[in-house]
């Protein structure tokens, strides 16, 4: 029996029973619908995380630590300052290196008052893609009156018009520690949060633009509200801790930064630049080395959004086998006839294959039309709600070529799994039993 | 073997096990058939003529004894190479002509050439004379719900004979038809035999017509030959 007999005579078998096929393969649809939109979301999900990261070349950055990169190296001689950044800007591939610098402080504007981490960042930095403005533009290089906000400090106060807040001031209240008033033996009760020997001294800026935050909670260089020049972060008292613990080590400290951010032309640089990095004895850290943690991650996030997908397609292959041995029943004399006239058990079991396995593509490509409908209307629907929040539309599914042939793949594989037993009780049918007419 | 016989059996014996008890359906059939030969069996239901014709046929495997047919021992064969002796070599008929409902008369024709993987264009044309041979070429598209009892029979034997081979079993083929009928296709089962040497045994109930066309009859009694008869 040639390929295109078996596709026409299992088509015109299946076509007999029109409403019954048509069920099972709707089930098939629904299954492979429900397990493709799982999968085009988690594609989806972690396409966006890694364009964003790419969208803000986070994959061009690697972070260098003041301590030593391995325990041969004096700690003592490692300072992370100027100097240092300095012949970091020499390293082939790199743009820029720039100091990692935070600090404490309360923002207020109009009404409301936060209290925050400011970001001090050279106006150079602010100027590449690392900073995405909404509104406005970025502060001049050696400009200290100026500064950028983030839209959602603004959404948080309910502003929407990005462009109005342009020119108005904000009140930045840093954080001074004031030894005049500080008792040593308090040091138990400044750990308790007590008595905090600190006062507040406050400045006023005029924002020039508006950041994007990095959605979704990702790993973003820029976690703070406000970004400043070093120039105006200069003329601020302050103290230049991220948390209690660098209030004790700053005295240990000879000066220098406690993290400096190099930034490559491309991420393939990232590898020679560490190692000269390392050379010189610094520890290092690029966020491109999480690149396979968060695939991993990704993948097991798509495990659990396959299982639940595969639940629907289960029930589907269920219906397969029931609805192909109900056939098998029906036809049982035809199957006898079949085997009289010379088929093989192998000719019959295969014919039975192939029905189970058209229901299969049939499901397959119709379930992959299905999903992406729907992913389609919920793509829709959640940018229509988000965009009212301010969010900007994503498409948060994703269909590449190997989902699309996968689902159909999968679907017949399931359909030929579902026809193994139907097939096999077929091909045993015992012509002598089925041809004897009673 | 003799290469004068189209069928011979040694000693056939078919045993059924049902529950726990021993069936014995034919016991030590000694039978042979001549090529061109036209031979009868009868007897009383139940003494395992159906089992013989299904044993001739390939469709069941005998418990001992042999059965040659066409010079191949196919008592002998595995149930692949049984099913190429029902494709090529040997055509069945029935009493309740077997044919596929949803099939039209020319597409039941094909069936056989289908699973010997002739192309479609030659299954159609061989099908239209295996049908024309039989005296249907006017019901090619018809289903056999559309047909009377005859002409559905003569649609089996077209099909039978589809692959050309050289042996036709005829298990009661007039069982379900009136007299007149049966008598048709008792003769056009004749003229087959006469005209193009087909070897045909055929299972009766009615001796007139296998006295008028056989040339032996041979009389099943209990699962045994109990007589052999030449015309």
């Amino acid at each position: 029996m040639k390929l295109k007999d078996y596709i026409e005579l299992s088509t015109a078998n299946l076509w007999k029973t029109k409403l019954r096929t048509f069920l099972t393969t709707f089930g098939v649809i629904i299954g492979i619908g429900a397990l493709v939109s799982m999968l085009a979301f988690g594609t989806g999900m972690q396409k966006n995380v890694i364009n964003a990261f790419n969208a803000m070349e986070l994959f061009n950055y690697l972070m260098v630590f003041p301590e030593p990169f391995s325990p041969k190296i004096n700690a003592e001689d490692l300072i992370l300052d100027n100097e240092a950044i300095g012949s970091f800007t020499k390293l082939k591939g790199v743009e820029a290196a720039f100091p990692d610098i935070r600090f404490p402080a309360e923002i207020g504007f109009r009404d409301k008052k936060e209290f925050s981490f400011i970001q001090v960042l050279p106006a150079q930095f602010a100027d590449t893609k690392l900073v995405q403005l909404r509104a406005g533009s970025v502060y001049e290089a050696d400009d200290a009156g100026s500064m950028i906000i983030s839209d959602s400090f603004l959404r948080r106060l309910d502003i929407r018009d990005f462009e109005r807040v342009l020119g108005q001031k904000v009140r930045l209240s840093t954080l001074v520690l004031d030894f005049s008033e500080f008792n040593p033996l308090d040091l138990v009760g400044l750990l308790g949060g007590e008595k905090l020997p600190l006062t507040m001294k406050n400045y006023e800026l005029t924002i020039v633009g508006v950041s994007e935050r990095m959605g979704m909670g990702g790993p973003s260089l820029l976690r703070s509200d406000v970004i400043i020049s070093p120039t105006a972060a200069d003329k601020m008292k302050k103290i230049t801790m991220t948390n209690l613990w660098d209030l004790f080590q700053q005295s240990s400290r000879k000066g220098g930064y406690s993290l400096v951010n190099i930034k490559v032309s491309s991420p393939k640089y990232v590898d020679s630049v560490r190692s000269k990095v390392e050379d010189m004895g610094f520890r290092t850290f690029a966020i491109i080395d999480q690149l396979e943690e968060i695939r991993t991650g990704f993948f097991f996030m798509d495990m659990i959004l396959a299982a639940i997908g595969m639940i629907a397609l289960v029930v589907a292959s269920l219906g397969i086998i029931n609805t192909m041995i109900m056939s098998v029943m029906e036809r049982y004399s035809e199957i006898g006839v079949m085997k009289a006239v010379g088929a093989r058990d192998r000719d019959v079991q295969k014919i039975f294959f192939f029905e189970s396995s058209i229901i299969g593509f049939l499901g397959g490509v119709f379930g992959l039309g299905l999903g992406w409908v729907v992913s389609l209307l919920i793509n829709r629907v959640v940018n229509y709600f988000l965009a009212q929040q301010g969010v900007p539309a994503i498409d948060y599914f994703s269909f590449p070529w190997w989902l699309c042939l996968g689902a159909v793949g999968f679907a017949v594989f399931v359909s030929l799994v579902s026809g193994i037993y139907p097939a096999m009780r077929a091909a045993r049918v015992d012509p002598v039993v089925a041809l004897r007419h009673d | 073997m003799n290469s004068q016989l189209a069928l011979k059996t040694d000693k056939l014996t078919k045993t059924y096990i049902t529950g726990k008890i021993e069936v014995t359906a034919l016991k030590d059939a000694d039978l042979s058939v001549k090529k061109g030969g036209f031979i009868g069996i009868t007897g009383e239901s139940g003494s395992g003529k159906s089992t013989l014709m299904n044993l001739l046929g390939g469709l069941d495997t005998p418990t001992s004894g042999t059965i040659e047919a066409e010079g191949k021992i196919i008592s002998r064969m595995n149930k692949e190479e049984l099913a190429l002796y029902r494709r090529y070599s040997v055509g069945m008929i029935f009493q309740s002509f077997n044919l596929i409902p949803s099939f039209t008369a020319q597409e039941n024709v094909s069936l056989p050439l289908l699973f010997a993987g002739v192309p479609k264009a030659e299954r159609k044309a061989r099908a239209a004379e295996a049908l024309e041979n039989v005296g249907l070429s006017h019901r090619q598209r018809h289903r056999p719900s559309e047909l009377s009892g005859g002409e559905q029979q003569r649609v089996a034997i077209a099909r039978a004979l589809v692959n050309q081979p050289k042996i036709l079993l005829a298990d009661e083929p007039t069982g379900n038809l009136d007299s007149k009928i049966s008598h048709d296709i008792a003769e056009l089962l004749g003229n087959l035999n006469q005209s193009r040497g087909l070897t045909v045994v055929m299972v009766s109930h009615e001796e007139p017509l296998l006295k008028e066309f056989a040339q032996g009859i041979i009389r099943l009694r209990d699962g045994m030959i109990t007589a052999r008869e030449m015309i």
